[in-house]
């Protein structure tokens, strides 16, 4: 395994079975993935298509049925691994008889962090998170957005390499919304790797490098962003200030190549449109698709250059 | 008091490698051992039957091999973290509730707990059967819904995917619930030990006279002789249990709060044997019916005799009284059962002797009145006389070479009956702090505490709360069954094994009779009541012994809690957190969390 694969699942699967040991759901089915080395990894895929359950297998809260993941280089149900992982699980599910600060408290605690750090820490993520107000309020009396914010500093409370975020933005406002997403981003820009799932197209769009799209267990989809929502035999044009000559001799030149002129207007957002035709698609045939992933160079750990390098196949 | 068994000294106890009698030892390595094994080969077939050999091993080599890892990674830290949370979920619970309750208890359990004979016995079983029956209570429902309520409300999902090891969860809430429930038996056992003091402190009055009045005022409902001794000190003679001394101050006496009231003896028993009819040694005497199983009685009138030999007799077994010489102490207690009533007011009449042992020197009969199951007291000077009327000395004459002596005691009645037990003869040789006896009351109760939340932890790690519940509570129940069902297991209780009982019961067979005809029912349930007696026998083997474990009774009838008991039930503590946190381990590790 390479340096830089800091997730790899190999034909992973899960059958989730009844107490007798019938079979209930497949909830995954053989899934290939590689995420690299600082790289917001996004997992996409319409509600019960088995993102959590990708998570929780990665996790190790679950055990595979069939195949294998490999975190950090360790099975997943492998303790120590989680010295360097950060988890923001769907809902917070934390200890509610405790407040914002107890709670960063104990979770700091399981980890090896001497005291001053850890509360130096916990000081500066209550900041971070925007709960300095509410530090000693029991978590029972937060808010929904309140107890995501406190969900996800505990998820950084060990300054994790990996984070895993099931959801990051549900329940937020839009500027919640807007802060997770820079959150996200600077943890990026830190060099981590963060793995998220989510349904909300704009957050993935906004903030992956790569996504996978998941339906009914199955890898549909897997590619950098810019790369899945590039159209190869679409070319838009766009322009300002064309006179309706210029228009139409824009027209001839396509016509006189054979060319289809579809449109002229301002590109749209691309990504639900894609979304939406993968699942249609995969409705209409079941299945396994080849996923068209271009061997892509893995990016390099790198700070700032997140500028997408436009690489064409 | 009930002492059924000797209490074998402690390194015997833990260690003795014995064809009868196992060490505890070597008795909780078995088990586990044994544990280990089954487990591993139920696991390889389920595995085999699901994933076929080649997986089944693997995944059991993994298992095992992780158990091991991580048996190091074992953490004072995150146990500690998990416990502070425990801490704070049981605090936050209010189980301080159920201290306010329980002060409210004994506010009020003063108004009904009324008795004229014994008040400590009755005021000290209460308090501390109440106390343990509310801790143990306390401690299993906090510590029996802790683990599942995490799994309900996932709050898992985030502990576990920290470095947390699966030992260091159950450990940890283990240590957490142990600390509460401590501090719960603190606080109960402070109010207890006051209720009990104030509720047993009174006084009298004596009324100003110029002669001193013959008894004392009423006053809890009693009043005392009064005596003077013959250094002038004014005795409110011995009565329920306590004597006050008096003090002249000009016209008027002052008496003294209740002395002796509360005791805790320090016995040294002696080995039992029995002489029947006609004086030939016997294992037993004879036995009156059921309910009083657990003595031996023997015949009055008759040569039967119970014979205690003690061990280790010498100087320092004699009590000093100043001027007034040297005495063996010895305390008796006799069980009464009379086959005619004669006069119920006049009591039973008995002998009791010093003998040496393999000689036939005895010492004069001593006469004794036997009220039925008092404690009587036997006081030996050390020159005494023998039965032909010549002077013998206690420890040079009756006492032999390697310090042995015997005490026998027969019953003079024709057809009247004096049963005895082992526990029921001793040489009283101090009296040791009756506020350390109470505290180690308490560790018992404590230990108790200690297992029962170490199984409901175990249990919960799998089962659901309410399950989680039953499965303690039945094991608390059957713990405290145990010698009963040891005994159905290894026939020692009459009436077969547990489908023989079945049908013993609609048929209203006798207990003891034999079936008539041996045709195949009969055997075929022969065959399986040995099934189920092994499976019983194997239960029984790892169950806490319950019964055991309570030392409530040694302080309600005054004895002094060897501090040997209380090691041997603080390692047999240690031992079930061990082995239950083991068992925990494996199951909560191997568990889906997030299913
Ligand atoms: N514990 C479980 N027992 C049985 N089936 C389950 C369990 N958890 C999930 N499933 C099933 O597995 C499938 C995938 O569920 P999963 O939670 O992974 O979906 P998801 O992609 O996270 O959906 P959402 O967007 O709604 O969160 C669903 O069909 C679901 O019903
Ligand atoms: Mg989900």
């Amino acid at each position: 395994m390479a340096d830089n694969v800091v997730v790899e699942t190999r034909a992973l699967s899960k059958v989730y079975r009844d107490f007798w040991g019938r079979q209930k759901v497949r909830a995954l089915k053989a899934l290939d993935l590689e995420i690299y080395r600082g790289e917001v990894f996004g997992l996409l895929g319409p509600n019960g298509s088995g993102k959590t359950t990708t998570i929780k297998l990665l996790l190790g809260l679950l055990f595979p049925t069939d195949g294998e993941a490999l975190v950090l280089g360790k099975p997943a149900t492998d303790v120590e691994k989680n010295e360097r992982i950060g988890y923001l699980p769907e809902e917070s599910y934390l200890y509610r008889f405790l407040n914002a600060e107890e709670t960063l408290d104990f979770y700091g605690r399981l980890f090896d962090i001497p005291p001053e750090v850890r509360r130096e820490r916990i000081d500066k993520l209550i900041k971070q998170v925007k709960l300095d107000a509410a530090r000693k309020r029991q978590l029972r009396e937060y808010s929904k957005g309140m107890t995501r914010r406190i969900g996800l500093a505990q998820a950084l409370i060990n300054e994790p390499d990996l984070i895993l975020l099931d959801e990051p933005t549900s329940g937020l406002d839009p500027i919640g919304t807007r802060e997770m997403k820079d959150w996200i981003l600077e943890l990026r820009d830190q060099g981590k790797t963060v793995v998220m799932c989510s349904h909300l197209l704009a957050d993935v769009q906004d903030v992956c490098d790569r996504i996978a799209i998941l339906h009914q267990g199955e890898l549909k989809e897997l590619g950098r962003v810019e790369d899945l929502l590039k159209v190869e035999d679409v070319t838009q044009v766009s322009a300002r200030g064309l006179s309706a000559e210029c228009q139409n001799e824009i027209r001839d030149v396509i016509a006189r190549h054979n060319g289809e002129l579809l449109s002229m207007d301002n590109p749209t957002t691309t990504l639900e449109e894609l979304f939406l035709s993968i699942v249609r698609d995969s409705e209409a045939r079941p299945g396994r698709r080849v996923v068209r992933e271009e061997e892509a160079t893995p990016p390099e750990n790198s700070g700032e250059s997140t500028e997408p390098p436009s690489t064409a196949s | 008091m009930i002492q059924e068994e000797p209490l074998l000294p402690f390194k015997t106890w833990l260690l003795e490698w014995d064809a009868d009698r196992w060490g505890a030892f070597w008795h909780f390595l078995l088990v586990m051992v044994v544990l280990a094994m089954l487990s591993l080969v139920i696991g390889l077939i389920i595995g085999t039957i699901l994933h076929g050999p080649v997986k089944a091993g693997e995944r059991a080599y993994r298992v095992v091999a992780n158990a091991f890892r991580e048996l190091f990674h074992i953490s004072p830290r995150r146990i500690w973290a998990i416990a502070r949370v425990a801490m704070q979920e049981a605090l936050r619970r209010r189980v301080l509730v159920a201290v306010a309750v329980f002060v409210l208890l004994l506010l009020f359990a003063g108004w009904f707990l009324k008795t004229d004979r014994e008040p400590a016995k009755l005021y000290f079983s209460f308090v501390l059967t109440a106390t343990s029956f509310l801790g143990l209570f306390i401690a299993l429902l906090l510590s029996v819904f802790s683990l599942p309520n995490d799994f309900k409300t996932k709050t898992i999902y985030t502990v576990v995917t920290k470095p947390v090891r699966a030992g260091d969860i159950i450990l940890g809430r283990i240590l957490g619930f142990t600390l509460v429930g401590s501090l719960l038996l603190l606080v109960m056992g402070g109010a207890s030990y006051l209720f009990v003091s104030r509720a047993l402190t009174h006084t009298h009055t004596v009324a100003a006279q110029k002669e001193l009045p013959e008894r004392t005022s009423r006053s809890d409902g009693h009043s005392h002789k009064l005596e003077v001794r013959d250094d002038g000190q004014i005795i409110a003679m011995y009565e329920h249990g306590h004597e006050h001394s008096v003090e002249k101050r000009g016209d008027r006496y002052m008496v003294s709060p209740p002395e002796g009231m509360i005791r805790a003896r320090v016995p040294l028993y002696g080995e039992l044997k029995f002489l029947n009819r006609q004086g030939v040694e016997v294992e037993k005497g004879v036995s009156v019916g059921k309910e009083w199983g657990y003595r031996s009685f023997i015949e009055g009138g008759t040569q039967a005799a119970a014979v205690w030999t003690f061990d280790g007799i010498n100087e320092d077994t004699l009590i000093d009284e100043g001027e007034d010489g040297r005495y063996l102490p010895i305390e008796i207690v006799v069980r009464v059962f009379r086959t005619w009533k004669a006069d119920i007011n006049t009591p039973v009449q008995g002998i009791i002797q010093l003998k040496r042992p393999g000689s036939d020197l005895k010492t004069e009969p001593e006469f004794f009145f036997a009220d039925d199951n008092t404690i009587d007291l036997k006081y030996f000077p050390e020159s005494l006389t023998d039965t032909n009327n010549q002077p013998v000395d206690l420890l040079e004459d009756l006492v032999s070479e390697d310090g042995q002596l015997e005490v026998v005691v027969q019953c003079l009645d024709r057809a009247q009956y004096f049963g005895f037990a082992r526990g029921d003869c001793y040489i009283h040789l101090r009296d040791a702090s009756p506020f350390w006896n109470f505290v180690k009351a308490y560790i018992s109760i404590w230990v108790q505490m200690v297992v029962v939340i170490a199984i409901a932890v175990t249990g919960s790690t799998v089962l659901s709360g309410p399950i989680a519940m039953l499965f303690t509570v039945s094991f608390i129940l059957l713990g405290f069954q145990r010698d009963f069902l040891m005994g159905v297991a290894t026939d020692k209780v009459e009436g077969g094994g547990p489908i023989e009982a079945l049908v013993r019961i609609p048929t209203h067979m006798n207990l003891i009779s034999d079936f008539k005809d041996q045709h195949f029912g009969i055997k075929l349930m022969r065959l399986v009541d040995d099934g189920l007696q092994a499976l019983m026998q194997v239960l029984a083997s790892v169950l806490p012994d319950f019964g055991n474990l309570s030392t409530a009774d040694y302080v309600a009838y005054g004895f002094d809690i060897p501090w040997n008991q209380v090691l041997q039930q603080l390692f047999l503590g240690g031992a079930y957190v061990i082995g239950l946190a083991i068992v925990g381990y494996f199951l909560l590790r191997n568990r889906e969390v997030a299913k």
